[in-house]
């Protein structure tokens, strides 16, 4: 398609003329594509060759990168074997990641059928469910820790008036991972409704006129037709959302640093710590560059492989 | 269709659909809703026990207050020209690598283009140790060029822009060159009018990511001049942590929250496609 004949091709009569002309042209598309491609590499490319190098490196980022000293895979097994909080962290990773996708997948698509039958005002009922994603993490940490303040917030009046135990709810290291992964529900459930939204609507309404020609009921119907039709769309937001929790921050951030003493989060004691929060303290907070790059190997190894999990998937439907 | 008539059991089901929105609806609301009435009670009221649904009497000054305790009106303007910057940014350099790639031919065009593409499997926390000491070498630490050029540049971007100048024809561009037109300003005045709605999907999505932006501000900015409005809002996250300050904490929270929900509102039909196109990384 790109060698296509044009016009200018055409009309110009010589050939090393015409030469001269398209490799001005392709100067013109050097000029276009370098201000993003040199960004990309300054800030993507460079970067991501940087933190392998300096995972295998003991660093403090201020003594100059020449003079660090090469530890090999020390960092890694610290990290593995002697660093309780990253293990820790990489559970409560997985444990949020798994809970959190999962729960909104099945909330999500109920969601989205709710929304996709006939109803009035469907974009300000939608519009509720956006409200939270178009909102800062931050802001949403910090609401929903005011709501879930054990002593004066409102969750636990709310339980009070039912007539139900007040809870500890992020004073507890029972249930504080629990209330972060609520909070992370809470967020992004208008995400996979849009996705799912999108999905239901691609699906042509042929299949479900056959079908109830056929006499199929809502739950045949569902479970033939919309289900195995929304397979490519499940799997986009299972594999991408899995993506984006394993990479949760701000919302632990905000819910619980500062919280009785924990400057540095993920409490109490450690029960809501995860991997990039635990590899902000690591580097910002201890200076253990090394160590912290690392992390973010491991984590993106982990990630890299649920990418290659869905590109294998996404070809076996073709 | 079958046409739907007006049985018990229908009526039943429509009556159970809105009562489970209804519900929905508002715990989606409950958080917004206490914000809003929260930061117009006096201390007292929110901390009280029952707190009351309503302040007795709404405490506007909550809102003047809240600029005493963090600089709220000085990050606002930090954000805005950090957000507008960095948008801009994006829209200018993703349009013209993308309208590069999508309409030439030069040599290396499919390993750079691999490269972008690579790039967009590559999360932020992996890369944000190097290009925190990349910034800090540069001496743009705890500056506006260190908050914003980070950010201008977006692979994902590139890779929309480039399908969507795909689906211009060749021809529209072959006339202008015809009348004389450069490469440059074909893009200008071709390219560019005929992407608007693809702008307003990218660039509806990075106003709302970067103004909401946390972790790097936090990493690049120390003095309280710089200040974003997230910056800000931790700030006072702190203050907040003694109940005396409870309630300047949720006025801020509000002031903080109403910019990425007015470009919502405004840009919606945009910022839903970009949702439905690709996803916001969490």
């Amino acid at each position: 398609m790109s060698n296509r004949l044009t016009v200018a091709d055409v009309t110009l009569p010589l050939a090393p003329v015409r030469r001269r002309l398209l490799s001005r042209r392709a100067l013109w598309a050097y000029l276009f594509v370098s201000p993003a491609i040199l960004a990309l590499l300054l800030f993507t490319v460079g970067p991501i060759l940087f933190t392998f190098w300096v995972s295998v490196h003991s660093w403090n980022i201020i003594e100059p990168i020449y003079q660090m000293p090469f530890v090999g895979l020390e960092n890694y097994r610290y990290l593995l074997t002697k660093d309780a909080v990253f293990v820790r962290a990489l559970r409560n990773t997985f444990v949020f990641a798994i809970c959190g996708v999962g729960i909104n997948t099945v909330l999500g698509l109920l969601g989205a059928l709710l929304l996709n039958t006939r109803l009035r005002a469907r974009v300000f009922w939608r519009t509720l469910f956006i409200l939270p994603i178009v909102t800062a993490p931050l802001a949403l940490g910090m609401m929903w820790a005011v709501l879930l303040n054990k002593n004066y917030g409102l969750v636990n009046t709310l339980l009070g008036l039912l007539g139900l135990p007040l809870q500890p709810f992020l004073s507890s290291p029972e249930q504080a991972l629990a209330c972060i992964i609520g909070i992370a529900v809470y967020q992004y459930v208008g995400y996979y409704i849009v996705i799912y939204l999108a999905g239901l609507q691609g699906i042509p309404q042929e299949y479900y006129d056959a079908a109830a020609v056929d006499g199929a009921n809502r739950w045949q119907t569902f479970w033939h037709i919309t289900l195995p039709l929304l397979r490519p769309v499940l799997l986009f937001i299972v594999v991408t959302n899995t993506i984006g929790a394993l990479q949760v921050f701000d919302i632990v951030f905000a819910a619980t640093t500062g919280l009785a003493g924990e400057t540095s989060g993920g409490g109490p004691a450690g029960s809501t710590m995860v991997v990039v929060l635990h590899m902000y303290n690591t580097a910002f907070k201890f200076f253990r560059m090394g160590r912290a790059t690392a992390m973010a190997v491991i984590l993106f190894a982990i990630i890299f492989f649920i990418t290659l999990i869905q590109l294998r998937l996404l070809q076996e439907r073709r | 269709m079958v046409r739907r008539q007006l049985t018990v059991p229908t009526i039943a089901r429509a009556v159970l659909k809105y009562l489970v929105l209804a519900l929905a609806g508002a715990w989606m609301l409950l958080p917004f809703f206490w914000m809003f009435s929260g930061s117009l009670m006096t201390s007292k009221e929110v901390t009280s026990l029952p707190p009351p649904l309503l302040p007795a009497q709404p405490q506007w000054h909550n809102y003047a207050d809240v600029a005493q305790v963090v600089p709220l009106g000085r990050s606002y303007l930090n954000s805005l020209l950090v957000t507008g910057l960095a948008v801009v940014g994006i829209l200018f350099t993703s349009s013209l690598c993308g309208f590069g790639f999508a309409k030439y031919d030069f040599p290396g065009r499919n390993v750079l283009f691999v490269l972008v593409l690579a790039s967009m499997m590559i999360p932020f926390f992996v890369t944000l140790i190097p290009v925190f000491y990349i910034v800090k070498q540069l001496g743009w630490l705890n500056n506006y060029a260190g908050l914003i050029l980070p950010s201008v540049v977006s692979a994902y971007g590139i890779f929309l822009m480039r399908q969507f100048i795909l689906d211009i024809p060749d021809e529209l561009l072959d006339a202008a060159r015809i009348d004389g037109a450069s490469e440059f300003r074909i893009y200008w005045q071709i390219i560019l009018p005929l992407i608007g709605p693809a702008l307003a999907t990218l660039g509806s999505f990075n106003f709302v990511t970067t103004w909401n932006a946390f972790l790097w501000p936090l990493l690049v900015v120390q003095s309280r001049d710089l200040y974003t409005v997230p910056l800000a809002l931790n700030s006072l996250r702190t203050y907040g942590m003694m109940a005396q300050f409870q309630h300047l904490q949720m006025a801020g929270t509000a002031l903080s929250v109403i910019p990425a929900l007015l470009v919502f509102v405004a840009l919606q039909r945009y910022f839903v496609r970009g949702i439905a196109l690709t996803g916001l990384k969490g």
